[in-house]
């Protein structure tokens, strides 16, 4: 019970504080729009076939989601370590993993949230939107989700850490994005086969992504007690 | 005994900044720390509040190995150190209610309500801390310390950057926590207020602690001339 409440405080403070200042909101979704108007004007017309335009739309879409959530993570941080409030909530006696399950929670609902939003622009430009049914954008914003939930489950645990050194905001592309290429390689495969063909071929991709993701968040959990606390 | 640490050593790299500091703190006790800027205060500060881990040496709070149990002993402390502790896009009001939700505290509303109106922030409840002047934020850092009723009080230099009111408001809260009988340990380099407010003293120059009196063994005066005379000794060759 005690870590329940825990937990849901802190992600009620996440939000609070993310809603409040609407400042990195504001930022991941200019920057997604930005991805996605640039990758349009720039390929948009020379691609009639719809694989192309497919694997075009799984390119930017992962683009887009892959750089903002790594603002998102790198924000979210540095707003704990501003004015020591890290410390503050260690000092309350909260488990290490309880603290790192709530920043998960709460990057992966933040970049559903732009996903969701973003995902459709996207396809209008890619000229998609026509061709994709109700099912298949279910089936798409699943596949995000799922690699939203690996992304935030090793880049929280990092985040965590590249945040206190010198240059932390440039150091977690660094360290985040070799870690994170299973989960990139498997959701812009499930991404360009629902966009083209409507479905998941085998789910193969599927698998490595999902089998991926909840790896990560296993082991990411475990060690958040050393990662914190150290 | 509210706090025991037994030869406590912490070292950066290969500097030494702490060197085997020992100290306890009864209930009802304040244990006042002078030291220069730059002795290992604040570092000694952080590990007994356990915010830093410490190379060597034993540290116990209310019985209880706090170096292996951190996260068990922290509900014990109370926390005044130079940094807010706290979001400064939140009201006083939100971050004691964030906070009090963490340590489970009960009767919230009312508890941050009442806290916050002891420190004179009654005006400001729903104000963002990131306004607040330096002797606001150590008023509201005080009441974030003591919302969960801790046992042991740990102020790092609580009267620097404060005018006399706000001076005398910290003075006052300090003497009636020490009635209230929580061990409170405050490190400070102002020895007129450090005295004032102790029960007993000790000195921390370049990271080592000397046990000097209990107030009833020394005077003010004779604690500044001591104190004085320590950090001539110890004042780098050539100053």
């Amino acid at each position: 019970m005690k870590a329940f409440r825990q937990i849901g405080a802190l992600i009620r403070k996440d939000f609070g504080l993310q809603f409040r200042s609407k400042e990195t909101l504001v930022l991941i979704f200019v920057f997604s729009v930005l991805v996605v108007l640039i990758f349009a004007f720039a390929f948009g017309p020379i691609f009639p076939e719809r694989v192309e335009r497919g694997k075009l739309a799984a390119s930017v879409l992962w683009t887009a989601f892959v750089f903002t959530g790594i603002i998102s993570l790198n924000r979210s941080f540095a707003l704990e370590r501003a004015h020591g409030a890290l410390e503050g909530i260690r000092l309350t006696g909260v488990d290490a993993s309880n603290l790192y399950l709530s920043k998960v929670v709460s990057n992966v609902v933040f970049l559903f949230l732009l996903e969701i939003v973003i995902t459709p622009i996207a396809l209008q430009f890619l000229d998609l939107l026509d061709v994709v049914t109700v099912g298949i954008l279910l089936k798409l914003f699943g596949v995000l989700s799922t690699g939203t939930l690996g992304f935030c489950a090793v880049g929280v645990l990092l985040a965590g850490m590249s945040t206190s050194a010198n240059g932390g905001e440039s150091l977690l592309s660094v360290i985040l994005l070799p870690l994170v290429i299973p989960i990139i390689m498997g959701g812009a495969k499930c991404t360009v086969s629902l966009l083209v063909t409507g479905g998941l071929e085998g789910g193969f991709w599927l698998k490595l992504l999902a089998g991926y993701s909840l790896i990560f968040l296993a082991s990411a959990y475990l060690l958040a007690d050393a990662v914190i606390e150290e | 005994m509210r706090l025991r640490a037994s030869q406590l050593t912490k070292d950066f790299g290969h500097r030494t900044i702490v060197k085997n500091a020992t100290l306890s703190v009864h209930p009802g006790e304040v244990v006042t720390i002078f030291g220069p800027n730059g002795a290992g205060k604040t570092t000694l500060i952080k590990i007994l509040a356990t915010l830093l881990k410490p190379t060597s040496g034993k540290l116990e709070i209310e019985g209880t190995d706090a170096i292996s149990e951190s996260s068990d002993v922290r509900s014990a402390l109370g926390v005044v150190i130079h940094e807010n502790l706290a979001y400064p896009a939140f009201s006083p009001y939100e971050n004691l209610k964030f906070f009090g939700q963490m340590y489970g505290v009960k009767q919230l509303e009312h508890r941050a309500t009442t806290l916050l109106t002891e420190v004179g922030l009654q005006r400001f409840l729903h104000e963002p801390l990131r306004i607040f002047s330096r002797g606001m934020t150590q008023r509201f850092m005080i009441a974030r310390a003591l919302l969960h009723s801790p046992s042991v009080l740990l102020l790092d230099e609580p009267f620097s950057g404060l005018d006399t009111a706000a001076r005398q408001f910290v003075l006052n809260r300090i003497a009636r926590e020490q009635q209230n009988g929580r061990g409170i340990i405050i490190t400070t380099h102002n020895t007129e207020l450090g005295y004032l407010v102790g029960t007993r003293f000790l000195f921390m120059i370049n990271g080592e602690l000397e046990e000097v009196a209990q107030k009833d063994e020394i005077t003010a005066e004779t604690l500044l001339l001591t104190y004085e005379e320590r950090l001539i000794d110890n004042a780098p060759k050539g100053l």
